[in-house]
């Protein structure tokens, strides 16, 4: 596929965050619900990036969310009184994205050396071991936490620093979802996007081909863990303005990433945002119905989606327009 | 004094290791036969211990009761998850596998949740201690000890004296061969996963002796990355390098409690576990065939 046109897949994708944010905006009472559907789509998208594309499953992946909380944490309650206004948030985007690169070429220079099942057995220790390292050796505070909204609020008043968690936080959080879509279409029309489809396939067949596979799954990885960190940093950092390490190393959350990918479609760019919305609506709604249950309702369902179409929602529809005019716009 | 609480702590190590040696059997086992990771399984130690606990509380029985009760529920919950979707998940990509176990190990916590709330619980089976002069030892955790290496030895003989045992390590060794000398390699892979579910979820039973308040449906996630390490250890697809891996990690695990302790501003309890996870790091990129055999 030549040209501009390659890149048409991303046009559903940003619509449908567009509708959301839009919808945000007329229906004020249902911004939280936007917002939450925000998170859990770029949560989708971030996790997607590394685990649709490569076929590997990172369990430790919230560990990567934990830490670009700290550092949006660590830059608001230390730099407060430096004058910066809102400059602090953005070096504590900056900060989280560095944390989580380096977390992430850390858990990447074990874990990447190992396939399938060991990768895995290695990564599902990390979000627990990173957090007892900071329990434990009390880094940042220890098992206290961070508690920041006092500096958020020298930082920027009162007024600004209540709409910045209740608003401005969720904005940030659809400005990574583009990230987000804009690096994964990139990505699956690149270079990257190839290897990693032969790598998903048959990862020694694409090493004889000459592919370097080891380099690209470090890139995807690395991609992946970043954008988790932005999500940290906004969706957690900036709108709770605490943070504590039992809550936010808390497994569930990788959970939901997984739920959301393969509910919507690894290894496709619609897929994330589709699952992340049936996901977020559906607990909504459980919440009301089911209060404090809704992953006994939703780990059956994984169950049976791997067992009966595991290539997700938008995989089935990818497949059904195959051939039809749409079909350049699905991806 | 350090060389006695070290000493003491290392005994202790090895009575508790024995046990997590056993409780981590059933998921080398599983790995061994199928090439499946139960990234669930410590729920099913989780299932093991409210069965220990439903049946002293409720039943007012020993917990040596509920050992056959807990791996009889293993064993049936074993079949269920084999049947319905393990089965045809054996020949898909391995991402399908470890996530079906860990949706599992999901249902599991949720469904107990569901039944049990999720408050802390406990119980304290109470049959006097020996004093052994550098420490004590409740007898309890003696009988849990005894009932691991008991347990071990059964299924050792069982892997060498019953046709179904000696079928499950010619499928191990060479699952064509296996078929084409008459072993249902389907009956065989469904076998080996509740025998292996059935264990763990007899392991949890013995573990109650070891957490006096601690058994809650989130407990399980602490043992599922302590059986890794340990299986690890002991090279993944063997049930008794799982065995000895589990000792080993024992003693490393309260030695290094031992140590960090002395160490001012350190909190023992979660460096402990930072460091088992920096050896399952460690051995990984080491050794990964396990620390028993050459690589």
């Amino acid at each position: 596929m030549k040209g501009a046109s390659r890149y048409l897949p991303a046009i559903p994708v940003l619509l449908a965050y567009a509708a959301l944010f839009g919808f945000g905006l007329l229906h004020p009472e249902k911004w939280q619900l936007v917002a939450q559907l925000a998170f859990y789509c770029a949560l989708g998208q971030a996790f997607n990036l590394f685990m649709g594309m490569t076929g590997y499953v990172d369990f430790g992946y919230v560990a990567f969310l934990g830490i670009g909380t700290y550092g949006m944490a660590i830059s608001i309650s230390g730099l407060a009184d430096k004058g910066l206004g809102l400059g602090v948030i953005g070096i504590g985007l900056i900060l989280s994205v560095v944390f989580a690169v380096l977390l992430s070429l850390a858990v990447g220079a074990v874990a990447l050396r190992l396939r399938g099942a060991y990768f895995a057995i290695a990564t599902i220790g990390v979000n627990e071991g990173f957090r007892y390292l900071i329990e434990g050796a009390r880094i940042w505070n220890g098992s206290e936490g961070i508690i920041f909204s006092s500096h958020l609020r020298e930082l920027v008043g009162r007024e600004a620093a209540m709409s910045l968690s209740t608003f401005w936080a969720d904005v940030m959080v659809f400005g990574v979802a583009v990230i987000a879509t804009v690096l994964t279409i990139v990505y699956m029309r690149g270079k990257i996007g190839y290897a990693l489809a032969a790598l998903r396939m048959d990862e020694d067949a694409a090493k004889v081909m000459g592919i370097n596979v080891t380099r690209f799954k470090i890139i995807a990885f690395i991609t992946s863990a970043a954008l988790a960190g932005l999500l940290g940093a906004t969706a957690w950092a900036v709108k709770l303005t605490y943070v504590y390490p039992a809550d936010v190393f808390g497994i569930h959350y990788t959970v939901e990433a997984i739920i959301i990918v393969l509910l919507g479609g690894a290894g496709t760019l619609l897929g994330p945002i589709v699952g992340g919305l049936i996901y977020g609506v559906s607990k909504y709604y459980l919440a009301v119905y089911l209060p404090g249950f809704q992953l006994l309702v939703f780990a059956p369902v994984i169950v049976a989606v791997i067992v009966l179409f595991p290539e997700g929602t938008a995989g089935m529809v990818k497949r059904k327009l195959l051939g039809t005019a749409l079909e350049k716009y699905i991806l | 004094m350090i060389l006695e609480q070290l000493a003491g702590n290392l005994f202790q190590g090895v009575v508790l290791g024995t046990v997590y040696g056993m409780a981590t059997m059933g998921l080398s086992l599983i790995f061994g036969v199928l090439k499946v990771v139960n990234v669930g399984h410590g729920a099913f130690i989780m299932v093991g211990a409210f069965t220990s606990f439903a049946v002293f509380e409720y039943l007012g029985l020993s917990p040596v009761f509920a050992i056959p009760v807990a791996f009889g529920i293993g064993m049936v919950l074993g079949m269920i998850f084999y049947y319905s979707s393990i089965r045809r998940l054996l020949k898909g990509p391995e991402l399908a596998s470890l996530l079906a176990t860990f949706s599992f190990g999901v249902i599991l916590e949720e469904g107990i949740k569901f039944l049990f709330t999720s408050d802390f619980r406990g119980f304290n089976w109470d049959l006097g201690k020996i004093d052994m002069g550098f420490t004590v030892l409740p007898y309890a955790k003696m009988a849990a000890c005894l009932g691991s290496v008991a347990i071990a030895v059964l299924l050792y003989l069982w892997f060498n004296k019953t046709r179904a045992g000696m079928a499950m390590r010619s499928v191990v060794e060479d699952g064509v061969g296996a078929r084409v000398c008459g072993v249902n390699v389907d009956w065989i892979y469904a076998l080996s996963f509740s025998l292996g579910i059935g264990l763990t979820v007899a392991s949890g039973v013995l573990l109650t002796m070891f957490v006096s308040v601690g058994i809650q449906p989130y407990m399980g996630g602490e043992y599922t990355l302590k059986a890794f390490v340990i299986a690890v250890l002991g090279g993944l697809s063997s049930p008794y390098g799982a065995f000895f891996g589990g000792i080993v990690f024992g003693l490393l695990e309260n030695g290094s409690y031992t140590l960090f302790a002395r160490i001012p501003g350190l909190e023992p309890f979660a460096m402990t576990r930072f460091f088992s996870f920096l050896i399952l790091l460690l051995i990984l990129l080491l050794r990964p065939t396990g620390l028993l055999k050459a690589k």
